[in-house]
């Protein structure tokens, strides 16, 4: 099941992630777990996007900043992409939804 | 002084006794062993390699001998001990040479993080390295061999160690470790190249080794910009082809086949993250070993 699209999400703080762009491709290392990740071109958009958001974001809000059409981004489908990017981040343990 | 300056009595003498200090790269190992396949093997792989005297610092002190015990007389048995510990299981004696090779490797990649290091061959041409990360069974050590018998220098078969502050390549060129098949191709490929005796039944199969060019030994401690990033994969009938890889999969497969990456931590990310910029990659697949000389030939002159 995804997540609530309206919960705010973090990525690890700064100093626990390492990240280089190449192109489409991203690529992040988690320092709490030693592990380096590939990341496709959206997830790749949706980490530096969360990385940069001061307190955080939520996925409906990366999906309207990456859609084409802001106001259509459910419809589009964004939202769903992007909420499923961000569940796979949970798992990777590298960002994580805010309980508060 | 080389290890040739030295008599076959004068080096067995050392062996027996206080150990022959051998430099390779930046590493000094302080060897003992009664063993003769050591001895042979020492006399044929590492002639030309400089040894230090009695008094030299020696980063690992190892002795490969046999087990004090009943199966010394049933299953002779080889054992390789670093500075008195004993990491490894004993292995049949006649692996004995294959098991000091396996072992240094193991002194290397368990203890010297003052580099990265991975899993990779690496070879140089105009002060550039081609690094050829892969796993067993790839065609690694094959087009190391190959490509070292077609004016490449080695700069190691086994490992690649990159220095964490000039985010350049450290030579640690040893004698090229070939398996089963691999041993009579590189055989025919470089008739000359010095191959010792082929040991059968080990964990890796059938093991030679190939001595280190002279010239890569003499160098040794000429360091190699980042030149190439290339996955080598070995299948038979296959024209030799490179393609593009991006610089993010490049990487990727560095980390994937890195001993002690994760170790360094973020720094880590970002000293291969810089190597990575500055190489450009590929992934190739071949089948034969001229073909793809000629290939690397052209990768160099032309990138």
């Amino acid at each position: 099941m995804l997540p609530n699209p309206q919960v705010r999400w973090r990525a690890l703080p700064d100093d626990a992630l390492a990240w280089r762009r190449w192109g489409g491709e991203v690529v992040v290392f988690n320092e709490q777990t030693g592990s380096t990740h590939l990341l496709g071109e959206l997830a790749g958009e949706v980490l530096l996007r969360l990385v940069a958001a001061e307190g955080g974001a939520s996925a409906a809000a990366i999906a309207a900043e990456l859609s084409d059409n802001p106001g259509d981004a459910d419809e589009d489908g964004w939202t769903e992409a992007v909420a499923k990017v961000l569940s796979d981040f949970a798992r990777l343990g590298l960002a994580q939804a805010d309980k508060s | 002084m080389i290890v040739a300056d030295l008599s076959d009595r004068e080096l067995e003498h050392q062996l027996a006794g206080p150990g022959l200090l051998l430099r390779t790269g930046p590493v000094v190992s302080r060897i003992q062993s009664r063993l003769p396949a050591i001895v042979r093997g020492i006399a044929l792989h590492y002639a030309e390699y400089p040894t230090a005297n009695d008094e030299s610092f020696a980063d690992f002190r190892v002795r490969v001998g046999r087990p004090r015990n009943f199966r010394r007389w049933l299953r002779p048995q080889a054992q390789f001990f670093v500075d008195g510990n004993l990491p490894f299981a004993p292995l049949p004696l006649d692996q004995a040479f294959p098991m000091l090779e396996w072992g240094l490797n193991w002194c290397v990649s368990a203890h010297c993080h003052q580099y990265l290091i991975f899993h990779a061959a690496v070879v140089e041409k105009t002060g550039r390295a081609l690094i050829l990360p892969a796993p067993p069974g790839s065609g690694k050590s094959t087009l190391c061999a190959g490509l070292v018998n077609r004016g490449w220098r080695l700069l190691s078969d086994e490992m690649t160690l990159i220095d964490i502050a000039s985010c350049s390549v450290v030579p640690l060129p040893r004698p090229v470790s070939l398996k089963n098949a691999s041993i009579d191709v590189v055989r025919a490929f470089a008739p000359t190249a010095a191959i010792g005796p082929a040991v059968h039944d080990t964990t890796k199969g059938s093991v030679a080794h190939m001595r280190a060019p002279t010239d890569s030994v003499r160098r040794a401690m000429e360091t190699a910009r980042p030149g190439w990033i290339v996955l080598p994969r070995y299948q038979g009938g296959t024209d030799a082809r490179l393609t593009a890889l991006s610089k993010a999969r490049g990487l990727m497969q560095m980390a994937d086949n890195a001993f002690n990456y994760s170790a360094h931590g973020g720094r880590g990310f970002e000293i291969l993250s810089q190597f990575v910029d500055q190489c450009r990659c590929y992934e190739f697949a071949y089948g034969d070993l001229d073909e793809a000389a000629v290939v690397f030939d052209e990768l160099a002159a032309t990138t």
